[in-house]
């Protein structure tokens, strides 16, 4: 299969390249700009093969994912990565398009609801129901992938934790252990900093979503998992007194941060963590990617210790997967594909494959052979009451921006934060109401 | 440019003031020079180092391994493939058609010639950014989205501006009696351009042809405006996919720079002095 499939994919490129030089060449001799389409639509139907838009531009994830499309033999598909940055700003371009990719790496929640609300995504509940591949997912999952009038749209594969993570060797060497409750949290930030080491790193510099992550835990953990949902769907004010006690507490671990983190990237702020100049960083699990080979193994993490014993536990948890376009011409082929992404054997063989600390959506997937870290991740997750996935994916792009905005500004000026959540929610209504 | 400015000025005071202009340049040589530097000490590095010591440190080891990442991992060979295809086909589309256009608006009275020639300016003035979604949208229409065709039309379409009001300033300055005695020699309009406006524009031609093909060659926008599988992507777009999503791998990125700007260079090196007389094209008239 592996021979026939390169050879088959030129042909369709140098066909298309042909195709497309007749039809422009044609249109643009005779000005007529309308029939264009119609040789390429033919060339499609005449043999079903699938396009997978995928946004998994990191080495091993691209390569694992390359492998399981590989490993799909029914219909001929074609797996095109693209860079996520450029991907995210395209997305709406490649769903709109006449003749779309068929099937698309993206994020389950607010955002994929959005898409499904205009109409651009296909309906996959058969696949939640009966015997289908998403079945037996759990509830928050099909949740998580239903759009608003109850259908089920998203296929998730694969979802990872946040949490403080820290090394176990440099804890060990200061002498500390990971604490249980926020009054040991703060005591070890205090300790770690009366011995000349950054309690806490954060790359707050062209990552500023990254200040995200904690004001999101400090409102879980203090006004609670329903409270933050309702306040990233516009139904509470910013500039409320529950928002002003989470930052006020934001506030409070100011001090602890290294200071140099407002210019880091995420990435470039792992390193104090690496080389032991920082303890602790809030961070989801793709952190270990950042690690140096040999060390992964003495990663460790503490969940973010409760604040207020009234409000449900929760965890962040952002579930990526895939979806499929409206108006894609093969729909029992990019179902059957789907079906294929998300069955237990090429979960976990991607997840093995892409060494990035993900956890399988699929309950049959045998986790025996995950690490340590990840199965620690796992029954995190498990125990959990409620999850949520990140400020962006709870919300949308544009409310992030004003958190960016608002987040930064508040880490710079702590001082200035009645008026920065009034500009906050000012700039939120503006998202809210467009 | 601003080095064929100075050195002039430098020459005539280089018995007075020659080291202060040694100095000063040397300072900028090595300001402009440290980026190069730094990339290529990047490249140089393992990822385990760079993650540990953090990116601006100075280096604790040395591997080429990163090269070969780039080059297997990346696509770098074919999609240096896709570009030198798109440049080629550009640089002799644009060049001919803007000579074409230019010869035929400089020396026939064309209703309208000069307004024809200042649309095709102006088209040049807008900021590129707000015909992202048009061209899209058209080359959708057009059914020829997402192929290298669709990329060669729209880099053509929009260097035809410039390129013919550049060649058109320069036909303008032929004498125009050359033209008056091949006509009586009995030479034809396709005749007189290709034997005596084509060879006469040489120099034009070579500087603009350096100068299109780096744009061409370095261009990332229309890429990702027109094209959207990874196997069609010109070399820029693919440099950008070496980037990922959460965690980029910077010396496999700073390889595939280096890998990617070779050609450029080469093709500046090649063409050095049309450069400098390509960006004066026009200027001394």
């Amino acid at each position: 299969m592996s021979i026939p499939t390169p050879s088959r994919v030129n042909l369709t490129r140098r066909g298309l390249f042909a195709a497309g030089a007749v039809v422009g060449g044609s249109a643009l001799l005779s000005g007529c700009l309308g029939s264009g389409n119609t040789p390429a639509t033919g060339g499609s139907n005449a043999n079903v093969s699938l396009t997978l838009q995928s946004s998994l531009s990191d080495p091993k994830p691209k390569a694992a994912l390359e492998q399981v499309v590989k490993g799909y033999t029914k219909y001929p598909t074609t797996l095109n990565t693209v860079a996520i940055e450029q991907f995210r700003a395209q997305l709406s371009t490649y769903l709109t398009s006449a003749n779309p990719p068929d099937v698309l790496t993206w994020y389950a929640g607010s955002v994929a609801r959005d898409y499904a609300s205009k109409g651009l995504l296909l309906d996959l509940s058969d696949m939640w129901s009966g015997d289908g591949a998403c079945a037996k997912f759990s509830p928050a999952l099909k949740s998580l992938s239903s759009d608003s009038s109850g259908k089920q749209i998203f296929v998730p594969t694969n979802y990872y934790w946040w949490s403080v993570f820290y090394r176990k060797s440099a804890f060990a060497e200061w002498g500390v252990k990971a604490p249980t409750t926020w009054d040991e949290f703060m005591a070890l930030c205090e300790t770690l900093k009366g011995k000349g080491i950054s309690p806490l790193t954060n790359g707050t510099g062209s990552t500023a979503w990254m200040a995200s992550g904690w004001f999101d835990y400090l409102d879980l953990r203090i006004n609670g998992a329903a409270f933050h949902r309702e306040l990233l769907a516009g139904k509470h004010s910013f500039d409320s007194a529950e928002v002003r006690k989470v930052m006020d507490t934001y506030a409070t671990l100011i001090p602890y941060f290294d200071p140099k983190g407002r210019s880091y990237t995420w990435q470039e702020a792992a390193t104090p963590l690496v080389n032991k100049k920082a303890a602790m960083y809030l961070i989801g699990a793709f952190v270990t990617t950042a690690f140096p080979a040999a060390d992964v193994d003495d990663v460790d993490f503490f969940s973010v210790p409760p604040i207020n014993p009234s409000v449900p536990s929760a965890e962040e948890a952002p579930t990526d997967g895939y979806f499929a376009s409206a108006s894609t011409k093969n729909v029992g082929a990019v179902k059957d594909l789907l079906g294929y992404l998300a069955s237990a054997k090429e979960q976990q063989a991607y997840i093995e494959a892409s060494g990035s600390s993900n956890l399988p959506t699929s309950p049959d997937v045998n986790s025996s052979g995950f690490s340590p870290l990840v199965q620690k991740g796992m029954k995190l997750l498990q125990d959990t009451k409620e999850i949520t996935q990140f400020f962006n994916r709870d919300s949308s792009d544009a409310l992030q921006a004003t958190a960016d905005a608002a987040l930064t500004k508040f880490l710079d000026h702590p001082g200035d934060v009645a008026t920065i959540l009034k500009d906050w929610q000012a700039a939120a209504q503006k998202v809210w109401g467009s | 440019m601003a080095v064929a400015v100075v050195v002039p000025t430098a020459r005539r005071r280089r018995h007075g003031k020659g080291w202060v202009f040694h100095l000063v340049m040397s300072a900028i040589t090595l300001l402009w020079v440290t980026p190069l530097v730094f990339v290529a000490i990047v490249a140089l590095r393992s990822f385990d180092d760079i993650s540990f010591h953090g990116l601006g440190s100075l280096p604790h080891s040395f591997t080429l391994d990163a090269f070969g990442t780039a080059w297997n991992e990346g696509n770098i060979a074919g999609a240096l493939g896709n570009s030198l295809i798109v440049t080629a086909a550009v640089v002799i589309l644009v060049l001919f058609l803007a000579s074409l256009a230019a010869f035929a608006l400089s020396r026939y009275p064309i209703p309208y010639g000069r307004a024809i020639l200042l649309v095709m300016l102006a088209g040049n003035l807008l900021p590129p950014q707000i015909l992202l979604i048009p061209v899209s949208q058209i080359c959708e229409m057009l059914g020829i989205y997402d192929t290298l065709f669709a990329l060669i039309v729209v880099q053509v379409g929009f260097g035809l501006g410039f390129f013919t009001f550049v060649l058109y300033g320069f036909m303008r300055s032929l004498p125009v009696e050359m033209f008056e005695a091949a006509k009586i020699d009995g030479a034809g309009d396709l005749r007189i351009y290709a034997t005596i406006v084509m060879p006469l524009c040489r120099p034009a031609l070579a500087a603009l042809a350096a100068l299109e093909s780096t744009w061409v060659f370095n261009d990332l926008l229309w890429a990702l405006t027109v094209l959207r599988t990874d196997t069609k992507f010109p070399i820029t777009a693919a440099l950008l996919n070496l980037q990922g999503g959460y965690t980029s791998q910077w010396n496999v990125v700073a390889a595939g720079s280096l890998i990617v700007a070779i050609p450029t260079a080469i093709v500046f090196f090649a063409f050095q002095k049309h450069f400098v007389s390509g960006l004066l094209v026009g200027v001394s008239k």
